[in-house]
C-alpha cells in the first residue's frame, strides 16, 4: 500500500513514486503469491481461430427446433429434512468461524483464515462447485439458515400468527444483487484495505445483517432468490449444472438446460454485465494500457490528485471509475447486439430481447471466472490446508496440517493457458447454443431466428475476443 | 457469413440440408487445418513451447544489456557506477558472472559453475541485476526480471532502508539493512509472475517472471 510519509521525504521522488506505487495496487490482492503468465501469441491465434470456426459450425449444425427450452428433469433421489438442517448448521458454524478468525486472528492477510476463505473458497470455489453439482450454496447459506431457524422458532411461539411478508417490488428485481456483486468487486479490486481480515469480517457481518433485514421484510425465499447477491450469483451458475436441487429432492437434467428457465426480471442483465465487467476489469487493471507509465490510471490519478485528493483516495477513485466504465462497456456491447437483433423480424423491442437473451450470458460470465481465477483457486486454495489448522495465525495446529505449503507445480503455466483458453471457447459455444435455442422460440421463422443470431454471434465473438485479449501479452505486458 | 436458404422454402423444420451442414463442418475443419499449417510455418521448430524459446532467449540477452545500461544511467545518483559494467559475454559457456560484490555487502554467489551445467545451449545466466531501493522505493519504478524455467535466478537488492526482501511464490526472504545490499541466487523452478517486495513496508520493488522453458 502507499505510504505517503515516505513519499513526502523527497519531493522529486513524488512523481516517480506515484507511478511505481500503481502496480502494487493493481494486483488482484495480496493473497496472490503467483500471477499467471500472459498467454503467448500462438495460443491467442489458436483460440481466436477455434472460436470463429466453432461459431460458423454452430450456425450450421445447431438444431432447428428448441431443445434446451423443453428439456425435462428426472428425479434422482430425495433429500431428508435432517440433511437440510445439518447443512444449515454447518453453514452458520463456518460463517462464524471465518468472522471470528478475521476479528480475533492475526491481521496478516495470508496467515489469517478469513481472506482466503472469502476470496478464494467462497467467491471462486463455490461457482466451480455450482456448475458441476448444482446450487450447493443454498442449503449452506448461513444467513438464510439463521432466518429459517428464527422463523421456525417464532412461528412455533406465535402459533402461525406471523404477519405476511411485504410484496417484493417488481421493479426492484435483481437490482439489489447487481449492486451487491458490484460492491463486493469494488472491495476486492479497488478498496485499499481489501486484505485486512478484521475489515472483511466486519463487512461479512454487515452483509449478513442486511440480508436478515431483507428476508424479514420480504420473506426468506423471495429475498434469497432476488436480492441476496451471493445466493443469486451462485444460483445463476448452478443453472448450467446437470443437477438440480429443489423441493427436497435431486433432479438431473441436460447441462445448460436450467438456464432458459431464468426469469430475466429487472436488474438481471445488469447483474450479468456486472459479473462479466468486474472480472474483465480485474484483468484489464493489470495491463500496461491501464497501469503502465503512460497508462490510463496514472493519468487519471494525476487529475484527482490535482483536485486535492490524497494519493490513496485518488487511486481508489481512479480504479472505481475504471471498474464502472468496464461494466458499462460490457453492457454497451450486449445492448449493441440486441439492438441489431431488434432490426430483424420487426416485432421485438430491444429491451424485451435484452431480457429474453440474458441467460446466454451466464456461460460467458462463467468462462471469464474460470479464465481469470482458475489458477488462484488451484494454488491459493491449497493454503486452506494450513489455514484450517491455524485459522488465527497464532501457531495452532488443529488438524496437523499447519505447516502445509502451496505446491506451485501442481499445474504448469502451459496447463493453465489451456484451461483459460479452453474455458473461453467452451463458454462461447455454450452461450451461442443457448442464444440459438432461445431465438427459435422468439422468432417464428427459422430464417429470422438464424439471421438474428448473426448479431448474437457478433456479441459472443466480441466477448470471447475481449476475454482472450485480456489474457494475452498485449494486454498484460 | 453463410446465408441460409433452406431448400424447403419456409419449412420450419429444417434450415439446411444435411449436405450443406456437412459442407460447413468440413469448411470449418479446413480453416483449422490452414491455421495449423500457417502457425506451424511461422515458427520453424513446430512445437509451440520450444518455438518461442530462441526468440525469448535473444530478447532476454538483449534486455540484459539494456537493463545493465539502464542501471548505469539511473544509478547516477548513487555512489557506485560499477553496477553498470556487469555485462556478460553471452557466447562463452564459462558463465562469467562479473558481480560487483565490492560495492555492497555479502555477495554470496559461489555457484557460478553449477549454472553452466543447467543451461548448455543458451547463454549462461545473465549478470546479477541490481534492484536499487531509494527512499524505500524502487529507483526507476518496478522492473521485471525475466527468466526461463531452469535458469539460475540471481539478483541483488541495494537498499537505503532496513527491511525484509521477500520473493513471493518461491517464498525466499532475506533481511537487508539500510545502506547495504543482499544477493539472491536460486533456481527458477516455478513458472509464473511473482512479486518481489519489501515485506514490512508492503512495497513491491520488482517483478520476477519465469516462463516455461
Amino acid at each position: 500500500m502507499i505510504r505517503g510519509v515516505r513519499i513526502a521525504a523527497a519531493a522529486a521522488a513524488l512523481a516517480g513514486g506515484a507511478v511505481a506505487a500503481l502496480p502494487d495496487a493493481a494486483l488482484a490482492h495480496g493473497l496472490v503469491g503467483r500471477q499467471d503468465l500472459p498467454i503467448p501469441r500462438w495460443l491467442f491465434a489458436w483460440g481466436a481461430a477455434v472460436v470463429l470456426v466453432v461459431s460458423f459450425v454452430a450456425l450450421a449444425v445447431l438444431w432447428p427446433r428448441p431443445r434446451l427450452e423443453e428439456a425435462r428433469e428426472k428425479r434422482v433421489l430425495g433429500v431428508p429434512v435432517v440433511l437440510e438442517v445439518l447443512a444449515g448448521v454447518i453453514g452458520v458454524l463456518g460463517f462464524a468461524a471465518v468472522v471470528y478468525a478475521g476479528l480475533a486472528g492475526t491481521q496478516t492477510a495470508t496467515a489469517n483464515l478469513a481472506p482466503t476463505a472469502i476470496y478464494v473458497v467462497f467467491w471462486i470455489g463455490i461457482p466451480f462447485l455450482s456448475v458441476l453439482f448444482g446450487d450447493v450454496f443454498a442449503p449452506f447459506n448461513p444467513w438464510r439458515a439463521i432466518a429459517r431457524g428464527v422463523a421456525w422458532v417464532v412461528g412455533r411461539a406465535a402459533r402461525g400468527k406471523l404477519p405476511a411478508p411485504m410484496a417484493y417490488p417488481v421493479w426492484l428485481g435483481r437490482w439489489p444483487a447487481a449492486f451487491g456483486i458490484l460492491a463486493f468487486a469494488w472491495v476486492e479490486l479497488v478498496y485499499v484495505n481489501r486484505d485486512d481480515p478484521s475489515t472483511l469480517a466486519g463487512l461479512a457481518l454487515l452483509y449478513a445483517a442486511v440480508q436478515l433485514v431483507g428476508m424479514s421484510l420480504y420473506g426468506i425465499d423471495t429475498w434469497t432468490r432476488r436480492a441476496d447477491a451471493f445466493a443469486v450469483y451462485f444460483e445463476l451458475f448452478a443453472r448450467l449444472a446437470p443437477l438440480h436441487w429443489r423441493d427436497r429432492a435431486l433432479y438431473r437434467r441436460p447441462p445448460l438446460s436450467g438456464a432458459p428457465g431464468l426469469h430475466a426480471v429487472p436488474g438481471t442483465v445488469a447483474l450479468l454485465c456486472v459479473m462479466i465487467g468486474t472480472t474483465s476489469f480485474d484483468g484489464f487493471s493489470q495491463g500496461d494500457l491501464w497501469t503502465g507509465t503512460n497508462g490510463i490510471a496514472p493519468t487519471l490519478q494525476e487529475r484527482f490528485l490535482d483536485l486535492g485528493f490524497s494519493q490513496e483516495t485518488a487511486l481508489q477513485i481512479t480504479f472505481t471509475v475504471g471498474l464502472v466504465l468496464m461494466v458499462g462497456f460490457v453492457g454497451g456491447l450486449y445492448r449493441l447486439g440486441v439492438a441489431g437483433m431488434g432490426s430483424i423480424g420487426g416485432r421485438h423491442r430491444p429491451g424485451e430481447l435484452a431480457q429474453r437473451f440474458a441467460h446466454s450470458l451466464i456461460p460467458i460470465a462463467l468462462a471469464y471466472v474460470v479464465a481469470h481465477y482458475f489458477s488462484l483457486l488451484a494454488y491459493q486454495g491449497q493454503a486452506m490446508a494450513a489455514l484450517l489448522s491455524d485459522p488465527l495465525g497464532d501457531g495452532a495446529d488443529l488438524l496437523g496440517t499447519a505447516s502445509a505449503t502451496i505446491d506451485y507445480n501442481v499445474i504448469s503455466a502451459t496447463g493453465i493457458w489451456y484451461v483459460q483458453v479452453g474455458a473461453l471457447v467452451l463458454g462461447h459455444a455454450a452461450g451461442l447454443t443457448l442464444a440459438h435455442d432461445r431465438a427459435l422460440t422468439v422468432y417464428r421463422r427459422v430464417r429470422d431466428a438464424t439471421r438474428s443470431q448473426y448479431w448474437m454471434l457478433a456479441v459472443m465473438v466480441g466477448f470471447t475476443s475481449l476475454g482472450l485479449w485480456l489474457l494475452s501479452a498485449s494486454a498484460q505486458s | 457469413m453463410p446465408e441460409n436458404t433452406p431448400p424447403g422454402g419456409e419449412d420450419p423444420g429444417r434450415g439446411l440440408s444435411g449436405v450443406q451442414r456437412a459442407g460447413i463442418v468440413l469448411g470449418g475443419l479446413a480453416v483449422l487445418l490452414i491455421v495449423f499449417v500457417v502457425l506451424q510455418g511461422a515458427d520453424d521448430s513446430g512445437s509451440p513451447s520450444s518455438s518461442s524459446a530462441p526468440q525469448t532467449t535473444a530478447t532476454q540477452t538483449a534486455t540484459t544489456q539494456t537493463t545493465a545500461t539502464e542501471a548505469a544511467t539511473t544509478d547516477d545518483s548513487g555512489e557506485d557506477s560499477t553496477t553498470g559494467t556487469t555485462t556478460d559475454d553471452s557466447g562463452s559457456t564459462t558463465g562469467t558472472t562479473t558481480d560487483d560484490s565490492g560495492s555492497g555487502g555479502g555477495g554470496s554467489d559461489g555457484d557460478a559453475e553449477s549454472e553452466t551445467g543447467t543451461t548448455e545451449t543458451q547463454p549462461s545466466a545473465p549478470a546479477v541485476r541490481t534492484i536499487r531501493v531509494v527512499n524505500g522505493r524502487p529507483a526507476g519504478g518496478v522492473r521485471r526480471l525475466e527468466y526461463q524455467r531452469g535458469d539460475r535466478i540471481r539478483f541483488k537488492v541495494q537498499s537505503d532502508v532496513t527491511d525484509e526482501v521477500h520473493v513471493h511464490g518461491y517464498d525466499v526472504s532475506k533481511n537487508v539493512s539500510a545502506g547495504s545490499s543482499v544477493t539472491f541466487s536460486f533456481t527458477a523452478n516455478i513458472e509464473g509472475r511473482f512479486e518481489i517486495e519489501l515485506e514490512n513496508a508492503h512495497t513491491q520493488i520488482a517483478e520476477l517472471e519465469v516462463k516455461p522453458s
